[in-house]
């Protein structure tokens, strides 16, 4: 008897696994001799070196950390509403034939619209605060979290299900113990998507409607406007590097809330 | 517990006549001794298994459960059972502990308790140590013991076997029927063992009830009375050849009756 070992690291070469480095650096290698040698406007496309300098300068004067450091609160606030309201009424939704009908027909028609469509009624009716900002990346990251945890109830295993009832559980324990656990990696993934979906929405609300001044979408359509376009290279930067951040905190948080979901997904 | 199955019928909604998967079945599962429920697949062997568990309901017959101590009271299907499925059903969120005590937590048995427990069982199939582990990490064979644990903590009479040990590799599968022969030997539960092995089914069984291709009926009976505690060493025994010649031509008919049923269903 033997416990099942996990897989292991790949056991590449060396210069298989220095690859990815490689071509990025490469990569920036070849636009900085292109821009030097071809003298291209900054304005147009400045050189990664210049790009840096101006990123280590929005740093040092505390812009860059204090507009992320909004923009993260605000994707936080939104994944979190949309993230507890599309658990729980998709898992109503699931355990209730009532219930899912009654929201099946709203969520079918407004699924599929195209949530920034939404921006100008928001507008009109919440103004440009924190509210408009809120609401829009709430509403369109509910959608894919309450979808996928319906599913995860609904596509719960059967045998997993009778097992239970064969073990003595009631219909109670049976959602509460096996129906709801079982969805788990299905929720993971609806709010993989939710998160996603959270962050292209703060950023596009800061862009577009909101008043509040603040925000990395600010920061690039301010930068955009005066041709700053060093700055705008450097927030575009820093907003790639958060996104995948956040994937992946996000990852390490569904392994260590339910290491035996990865995989299930 | 004595198990009288009598007369039973079920028939499958296919949305025209039915498909009739029991037809008729009439058998008495003597108390304390495993009986193998040997035949082809789809004979109906796991419905009729799940009938007497109360998983399924039939269309039509009768079970009655008794305990020959106190025969005044008979059981419910499914009251005096515990079943352990053919592709486990294990919790995939709980470890091996949780899993084995789940049916003790679900009858509200305290914490420390059904933990004493489970403790206990999962010892006694030899998982010692095993305890928090994910039951993804475990080997085929060790969640096999897990799901064996999780059934024999309930500690009812009956304990209902869905070909368990199908999936096995051959080393392992030896070792799991000289586990489960060494745990019927001690505590005597009535066992149904379905299987298609007719290794198996002599090996393990007290009585093999081989059945035909669909629908399913029961063909013959065949007493097994090799000695207890039986090993695998059984299996060069001429008793053991004469027993295996015996079954394997009453199920190699019912075997290519099925393979016909199904290349029928296929050509239409």
């Amino acid at each position: 008897m033997s416990i099942k070992k996990r897989p292991k690291k790949s056991q590449d070469p060396l210069w298989l696994r220095l690859l990815p480095i490689a071509s990025v650096v490469l990569f920036l290698a070849i636009w900085e001799a292109v821009v030097r040698l071809r003298g291209i406007a900054p304005i147009i496309l400045p050189a990664p070196s210049a790009i840096a300098d101006y990123l280590a300068l929005m740093i040092a004067d505390g812009s860059l950390p204090f507009h992320l450091g909004v923009t993260f609160l605000r994707i936080m606030a939104g994944f979190l509403v949309a993230g507890f309201f599309g658990i729980l009424l998709g898992v109503l939704m699931g355990m209730s034939r009532i219930v899912s009908r009654l929201l099946d027909p709203w969520i079918a028609a407004l699924y599929p619209l195209p949530k920034i469509s939404l921006i100008p009624l928001l507008i009109i009716w919440l103004g440009t605060g924190e509210a408009y900002i809120l609401t829009i990346s709430a509403i369109s990251a509910f959608f894919p979290v309450v979808i996928s945890t319906y599913a995860g109830i609904r596509q719960a295993d059967q045998g997993l299900l009778r097992a239970a009832r064969d073990l003595g559980a009631n219909e109670r324990q049976v959602q509460l113990k096996v129906v709801i656990p079982a969805a788990v990696p299905s929720i993971f993934s609806g709010l993989h998507l939710g998160m996603g979906v959270t962050i292209i929405l703060v950023v596009a609300a800061e862009m577009i409607g909101a008043s509040s001044q603040s925000g990395m979408g600010y920061l690039l359509i301010r930068y955009g406007q005066v041709l700053e376009t060093e700055k705008v290279f450097a927030a575009l930067l820093v907003l790639a590097v958060f996104g995948g951040v956040i994937i992946k905190a996000q990852e390490r948080i569904d392994r260590w809330i339910a290491p035996w979901a990865i995989g299930h997904r | 517990m004595d198990i009288f199955v009598e007369n039973l019928v079920q028939i499958w909604d296919d949305g025209g006549d039915g498909i009739t998967a029991l037809d008729g079945i009439t058998h008495h599962f003597a108390s304390a001794k495993l009986t193998c429920l040997l035949g082809p697949s789809g004979c109906g062997k796991s419905t009729l298994t799940q009938i007497v568990g109360g998983i399924e309901q039939a269309t039509s017959g009768t079970i009655r459960i008794i305990d020959p101590a106190n025969p005044a009271t008979p059981a419910r299907p499914g009251e005096r059972s515990v079943m352990m499925w053919q592709n486990l059903n294990l919790f995939p969120w709980r470890n091996v502990i949780d899993n084995v005590a789940f049916g003790l937590e679900m009858a509200g048995v305290p914490r420390a308790q059904r933990y004493a427990h489970a403790r206990d069982m999962i010892a006694s199939v030899g998982l010692k140590h095993f305890e928090e582990k994910r039951c993804s990490q475990l080997s085929g064979g060790m969640r096999q013991r897990v799901a064996l644990a999780r059934a024999l903590v309930m500690d009812q009479p009956i304990l209902l076997m869905d070909e368990p040990f199908a999936a096995l590799d051959a080393q392992t599968k030896i070792v799991m029927q000289e586990e489960l022969t060494r745990i019927f030997e001690r505590m005597r539960k009535t066992i149904l063992f379905v299987t298609h092995a007719i290794d198996e089914a002599i090996l393990l069984g007290d009585e093999v009830v081989v059945m035909t291709a669909r629908p399913g009926r029961i063909k013959e009976v065949i007493k097994i009375d090799l000695p207890r505690p039986r090993s695998q060493e059984l299996i060069n025994t001429p008793e053991f050849g004469d027993l295996y010649d015996r079954i394997l031509h009453l199920i190699r008919e019912e075997v290519l009756n099925a393979m016909q049923q199904q290349n029928e269903a296929a050509a239409q």
